[in-house]
């Protein structure tokens, strides 16, 4: 394997790839990134076992190609000498045996290697469902409802978020059993049938920072084991979660007596200042609605106490209500919109809450009693 | 309106002049005599409580019970039997919670019950509050008020109605017309003070009170004000809490002789400490906030100094805190007390979705 290709081409990918490669590995190899050249493209392979990343770059832009090859070397140091190395500088990479040699200007680097046939490769499904959306639609469901992910939870199909794939529409849910967060893309979803699929957190999250080119396209293949999302610059593969994600639709709140219509931006930030002073640990606030008014209030062990009031729109019964303020926070940073809208019922039913526009995306928080 | 389906079933038990009836259960020869139950006169005692007899004679508790002798000279005082108290009070819980899980002490003669869920007598509260009154009446021995109503602040009015011995029910059709009739120094909270400032405002029943907006309320009257707003208009949303947790936990003592500072006031706070650092054992899972002292001046004059404290009491703070609050008072006392006052407890429960 020979090439030369700028620093700054390589980064990019790098970074990414770099990025799925855990610290803590049970596999040595685990630790590397796969290097293929193959004609003018050259693929950076990192993975996992459970999400696999391919970046691309084309040499015939970025560098040039000497020698075709595949080989692996050390993710982290190799993406730190590149760090490392002066902006706009062109990097030289060659096999001499076992190592890799990396060159550029009067810097010379020699990287251990390991095979790249040892190198393990994510098994590919059989059938499943396939279409294409923008780039930005993708993310635009990720950004608005990953926070509600469950980590670490003994439910374990809690630790991801829940692809639905229906004719026309794409869905994705997340719920860590206190609030659920949901958004939907109405548009040109090309499929036959419907599939409900869990991808696990990590492969969320990865696929969130992947989706930067939001005119660009993105083909999905949902498979029953795997899904896999392609665009011009990478292959991101991610294995699925075995199991049976809630009916969310149950959960969501039928039938709410109060609505209310505030300015999200000065809830928000009444949200973030009575936060201040909230149980550290259990972040619990009051909500006291009446007509044309919420008051906010937060107490700590300490005694100490915030008082917000917000005008709101609202008519009706008074009602008070506690809410874990991150949960309220986390959705008033998740949406935009001048307003946002909350649908209540009583101090022990859930909350709806949306932007009162556009609802693409809906948020369901359970009160907490204080 | 408020909707059939909220509408809650509380009752407000309260016995009526506790330590007496007890009193008086036991010894038939003080019954029909003005009896008060609390500290000799010579020792500086004042009056826990008093039967009706002695309350014509405009006896009432926390009275000096000097001050009650001279009113009544032929009171029939009774030194507390506290231990015997207690025990009746637990018969009386025993009663309650044969028809309520939802049972909210006040004291030991007085707790909120909410029924709402219960099955008792095709779930009719007034009939759950009569059962309650004939089963002390009958296996205590001694007569206790209840008040029926949708929440605690209209249930608590209702006990008290018809007192000794009453029961007065509130449906949720009548509150409308029972709140505007009533005076506002019949909501509890609303005292002298308060009183004045409302009558100076031209307010003296919940229905003038109805005139004023929330705001307006809130803006004269503080917290208490938004409270005032719900409660002229019968509203009140506080739940049944069934443990209540204590906010503070004190002790004092009133002494035969004034005290100055030195030796004899050091011994008794100390004797107080000791005692406090007992009746805190039960309490030990209970984080502490603060640690105060209170001194009584010879002229009735109260001060209390608290000092913050970490989880723990710290005991040696307090005879520093004594010696700060003789310096405010320049006066010896005849009353010295030690407290703690109890963190917030910590009860946020998250709700789930399935």
């Amino acid at each position: 394997m020979k090439f030369s290709i700028s620093r700054d081409a390589l980064i990019k990918p790098l970074n990414l790839v770099a990025g799925v490669v855990e610290r803590r590995q049970t596999l040595p190899i685990l630790a590397n990134v796969q290097l293929v050249l193959d004609g003018q493209q050259l693929s950076l392979t990192g993975t996992d076992l459970e999400v696999e990343l391919i970046g691309r770059v084309d040499l015939a832009e970025e560098g040039q190609a000497s020698e075709p090859g595949e080989i692996t070397v050390p993710a982290k140091k190799l993406v730190d000498i590149c760090k490392a190395l002066p902006e706009g500088s062109v990097i030289d990479v060659s096999q001499d045996e076992q190592r890799l040699i990396i060159k550029s200007g009067r810097s010379r680097f020699q990287l251990s290697t390991l095979p790249a046939s040892d190198f393990p490769s994510v098994e590919q499904g059989h059938g499943g469902q396939r279409f294409s959306l923008k780039q930005g639609d993708l993310k635009r469901l990720i950004d608005r409802t990953s926070f509600a992910m469950a980590q670490q939870d003994v439910r374990y199909y809690l630790n991801g978020m829940l692809f639905e794939v229906n004719p026309g529409l794409l869905r994705v849910v997340a719920t860590d059993g206190h609030r659920l967060a949901m958004a939907s893309f109405n548009g040109d979803i090309n499929v036959s049938n419907s599939a409900q699929v869990i991808l696990p957190r990590k492969g969320v999250i990865e696929l969130g920072r992947l989706l930067i080119n939001e005119n660009d396209d993105a083909e999905l293949f949902v498979g029953s084991n795997h899904i896999r999302v392609v665009t011009r610059d990478f292959t991101f593969t991610s294995k699925l979660i075995d199991g049976k994600f809630p009916d969310y639709e149950r959960v969501l709140p039928r039938g709410s007596t109060k609505t209310v219509l505030g300015s999200r931006a000065e809830l928000k930030q009444a949200f973030a200042r009575t936060a201040i002073l909230s149980n550290e640990k259990y972040r619990g606030i009051r909500l006291l609605l009446s007509s044309g008014n919420l008051q906010i209030v937060a107490n700590n062990p300490e005694q100490e106490e915030a008082e917000e009031i917000v005008a709101v729109d609202y008519e009706g019964d008074s009602l008070e209500i506690g809410f874990n303020v991150s949960y309220l926070l986390d959705v008033m940073s998740a949406i935009n919109g001048e307003t946002v809208k909350f649908s209540l019922s009583d101090a022990n039913s859930s909350a709806l809450v949306e932007e009162s526009e556009s609802s693409d995306s809906q948020y369901v928080v359970m009160p907490m009693r204080l | 309106m408020v909707s059939v389906l909220n509408t809650r079933k509380i009752i407000h038990c309260d016995c009526d002049c506790f330590y007496a009836s007890v009193e008086m259960r036991d010894d038939p020869r003080l019954r029909g005599r003005p009896i008060a139950i609390g500290g000799k006169a010579s020792r500086r005692g004042v009056i826990a409580t008093c039967n009706y007899e002695a309350r014509a004679y405009g006896v009432h508790s926390a009275m000096p019970t000097a001050t009650a002798l001279q009113r009544c000279p032929q009171l029939i005082l009774v030194p507390p039997n506290m231990d015997k108290y207690r025990h009746v009070a637990a018969q009386i819980r025993e009663i309650f919670s044969r028809y309520s899980e939802l049972i909210e002490p006040l004291s030991l003669d007085e707790a909120y019950l909410d029924v709402s869920e219960s099955r008792h007598f095709q779930g009719s509260a007034s009939r759950i509050a009569e059962a309650i009154r004939q089963a002390v009446a009958r296996e205590v021995g001694i007569t206790i008020s209840a008040g029926v109503a949708p929440n605690k602040f209209l249930a608590k009015i209702a006990s008290d109605w018809q007192k000794p011995d009453g029961l007065t029910v509130i449906r949720p059709d009548q509150v409308d017309d029972f709140v505007r009739a009533l005076p506002v120094t019949k909501i509890h909270g609303v005292g002298k003070v308060m009183a004045t400032k409302l009558t100076a405002l031209g307010i003296e029943n919940c229905e003038q009170l109805q005139g004023w907006s929330e705001l307006a309320l809130v803006e004269r009257f503080g917290r208490f004000g938004r409270q005032l707003y719900g409660y002229a208009r019968g509203v009140d949303s506080r739940p049944v809490k069934a443990e209540r947790q204590r906010k503070s936990l004190s002790v004092e003592r009133t002494f035969a002789e004034d005290l100055s500072p030195g030796e004899a006031a050091d011994a008794a706070l100390a004797q107080l400490i000791d005692e406090l650092q007992r009746r805190l054992r039960p309490h030990a899972e209970q984080a502490i906030a603060g640690a105060f002292v209170k001194l009584k001046s010879r002229e009735f004059k109260v001060t209390t100094i608290e000092l913050r404290q970490e989880g723990k009491l710290d005991p040696a703070c307090l005879p520093l805190l004594m010696i700060q609050a003789w310096a405010r008072l320049h006066s010896p006392v005849r009353l010295i007390g030690v407290g703690v006052r109890f963190a917030a407890p910590v009860e946020q429960q998250q709700l789930s979705l399935f």
